[in-house]
């Protein structure tokens, strides 16, 4: 049963080149992602029962706790939203008939880039992941490049070049992991597998297992954008088409930071304290936060900057791993979920806004109150929410890491935080805000909304994140706070 | 067996040089090829070895797909790609060949010294393997940012690659299902890489990476 969820995308992905209708290839869409999010809301119910869901199937690959519960429900609840926004999208962009290959290859492409996802968040086996997660780039390179303008082709290059090599250096981290346990674990059996080297944590070789450790940060830290291997990243977001920056940006960033999350948890006990890893995790945290906050000051497109502050925001979640107290851990997580909702629900709705003013330029888009009224209003209450306005969730998480910093005694660390987010807060209102008000633009386009899809699944993601910011449901909560003590293994 | 082992690892090594050395993509694409054929041998060395002591057809089964993929077939599509897309010669590297040698001669010793100076974990043979195959992906990785040609920077990191794999064959080596993903998910990298060259040449009529820089800041 838990199985069946790498195996829908999968025919979803297939079943697309089989029909040859439009409205048939829609409603298979629909369908695969509902399935998929059913499945994955079944999973989440027996793993917070049952506290684990494995299969003795090739050596337990499959292996689900709250930890990946968490990460693979955020996948799927974002992945049907987007999915059903794509109808909207693909209907408006490639409407006439010979578009339908265009409609099946997007359709293909985006099931077997969240099967790739839903892999990473499902196997425990650390040479798996790795795979999943360099296909996930493989899977998403046609993707970026969708519309095959000159822009879009070089964002594709960019993003598998920089990519593949950054997992190369990932797959050298876990090539050390490896050979610091196959010197002290000699006798059982050798595995990559978490759960045996979580277990065995202590018995693993220190000095090799640092080393293991940056390698990781440095190729999984380039998947999740951290700086300076971010460069990749504002250019494959912002040339992708929306539905797909929506998910570039709100979920797989997520899925290399849970990688990098299994691995701080064995390096972590190993050592015995996260000062080593808190180190570095701080540091990159800090660089991200304050380089994406100047670069998003310089943006004159704002998709591009909707990338930057993903950037920013992956700073704060690898920041707040850095601290490593119970309240930062749950912060992070928190935070994790909330960029999801709040950076995907942004990126649709600037879809629909390009879709209207078929432009990226901040400065070309004016009176977008008056022309998009709910599309408008809602991207306004995204840009104040991805700031740090309360009463939206990422308020919540965001203050939740700085009292954590406090509490935990990094005084100077919680105090250029504190300065960071005051200074990238002020760079994001002051970019985008111009946007909003002043004449519609000269071409007097009638107002209203472009398409339906559009409005509905922005509006869901909205009521989610406002929802989270005021009262946090005890299901979401106790998901949450059994996955942070996993990572803790108290 | 460790001194062939060694002398292979070396050689591996020397044909990065090799590769950097070398002008035109037709030759570096050549160079590649050498450079797996060592590999493979090495592979199959370890093979056999593990056949007749252990009873393990791993690593022979892993040799076979090196040679499939690498020494054949990966060339094959790069020579493809490159007559297609390219018409004439020119300079396509950014920094002179002899400085490129010293700079990777620079890496070398760094890669050893860092090496040396942990302790306790790595010794004789091992130690050797892991110095030449992280020197390898560090020529690979400098090779990449020194080449102009999208071709060039394909090379480059499948010679990144060919240096992982030396070290993932020579020290412990990891699980044979996940050595087997690996060589499919280069592949695949390869393929896609390949069929983005082609759009790049189409849509900037070259396949000079140095046009690609309209994305900035």
């Amino acid at each position: 049963m838990g199985l069946l969820i790498l195996l829908i995308p999968l025919v979803t992905a297939l079943l697309c080149w089989v029909f040859n209708d439009r409205k048939i290839l829609h409603g298979i869409n629909v369908l695969g992602s509902l399935f998929l999010l059913g499945n994955a809301l079944w999973i989440t119910a027996r793993v917070q029962s049952e506290g684990v869901l494995t299969y003795p199937l090739f050596d337990h690959f499959f292996y689900l706790d709250c930890l990946n519960a968490l990460i693979l429900d955020t996948t799927l609840l974002v992945g049907f939203v987007t999915c059903f926004y794509s109808i909207g999208y693909l209907d408006h962009e490639y409407g006439t008939p010979q578009d339908l290959r265009k409609i099946k290859l997007f359709y293909s492409l985006t099931y077997t880039f969240i099967f790739t996802m839903v892999l990473t968040a499902t196997t425990q086996n650390l040479g798996l992941m790795w795979i999943a997660i360099e296909a996930t780039t493989l899977a998403s390179v046609f993707l970026v490049g969708f519309s095959g303008t000159k822009h879009s082709i070089e964002a594709a290059w960019k993003y598998i070049i920089i990519c593949s090599v950054g997992i190369a250096l990932a797959l050298l981290g876990i090539m050390f992991l490896y050979f610091s346990s196959s010197q002290a674990l000699t006798g059982s059996r050798l595995s990559l597998n978490w759960l045996t080297l979580y277990e065995n944590a202590g018995k693993l070789q220190g000095n090799v297992l640092k080393m293991a450790f940056i390698f990781i940060l440095v190729g999984f830290g380039t998947k999740a954008g951290l700086v300076p291997m971010h460069t990749w990243l504002p250019d494959a977001h912002s040339e992708a088409p929306s539905p797909i920056s929506a998910l570039l940006s709100g979920v797989l960033l997520n899925n290399a930071m849970y990688g990098i999350i299994r691995f701080l948890s064995i390096v972590n006990k190993n050592m015995g304290s996260s000062v080593y890893t808190g180190r570095l995790l701080i540091f990159g945290g800090l660089l991200s936060i304050g380089a994406a906050a100047l670069f998003i000051l310089a943006q004159k497109d704002y998709k591009r900057l909707l990338a930057y502050s993903s950037v920013e925001h992956m700073g704060i979640i690898a920041l707040s791993l850095g601290l490593y107290t119970p309240v930062s851990l749950f912060a992070s997580l928190f935070h994790m979920v909330n960029h999801s909702f709040t950076k995907s629900m942004l990126f649709l709705t600037a879809g629909n806004v390009m879709l209207k003013y078929k432009t990226k330029e901040i400065a070309s888009v004016t009176g977008l109150l008056k022309t998009m009224p709910l599309s408008g209003s809602a991207f306004l209450l995204g840009i104040l929410a991805i700031a740090g306005l309360p009463p939206f969730s990422i308020f919540s998480s965001e203050l939740n890491i700085i009292l954590a910093a406090f509490k935990s005694g990094h005084f100077l660390t919680g105090t250029v935080f504190v300065f960071l987010l005051a200074l990238a807060f002020g760079s994001i209102t002051y970019a985008l805000l111009k946007m909003f008000y002043g004449k519609e633009p000269e071409n007097r386009m009638p107002a209203g909304e472009v398409h339906v899809y559009g409005v509905l699944s922005i509006c869901v993601l909205l009521l989610f994140i406002t929802c989270t910011g005021i009262y946090l449901p005890p299901f979401l909560k106790g998901l949450l706070d059994s996955a942070s003590r996993i990572i803790t293994g108290v | 067996m460790e001194t062939c082992l060694d002398f292979l690892s070396l050689l591996i090594l020397v044909s990065s040089f090799v590769l950097v050395s070398s002008k035109r993509i037709s030759s570096y694409i050549t160079a590649f090829k050498m450079q797996s054929l060592v590999l493979a041998v090495a592979a199959g060395l370890l093979g056999i070895h593990n056949l007749f002591v252990e009873g393990l057809p791993d690593v022979l089964i892993l040799c076979v797909f090196i040679v499939i993929l690498k020494v054949v077939y990966i060339p094959r599509l790069l020579r493809t790609t490159y007559q297609k897309v390219e018409y004439r010669v020119e300079k396509d590297f950014f920094l002179n060949i002899p400085i490129s040698i010293l700079i990777c001669a620079g890496l070398v010793l760094l890669t050893y010294f860092c090496l040396y100076n942990l302790e306790g974990i790595l010794s004789g043979h091992l130690r050797f393997y892991f110095m030449n195959s992280l020197s390898v992906v560090l020529i690979g990785l400098f090779f990449m940012i020194t080449r102009k040609k999208a071709i060039g920077q394909i090379v480059g990191f499948l010679v990144l690659e060919n240096g992982m794999f030396t070290m993932a064959l020579l020290s412990y080596g990891m699980p044979f299902i996940i050595d087997l993903g690996i060589l499919v998910d280069l592949l695949t990298a390869v393929m896609i890489m390949g069929m983005l060259v082609f759009r790049i040449n189409e849509t900037f009529e070259s396949i000079d990476i140095n046009r690609l820089r309209k994305l900035r800041g």
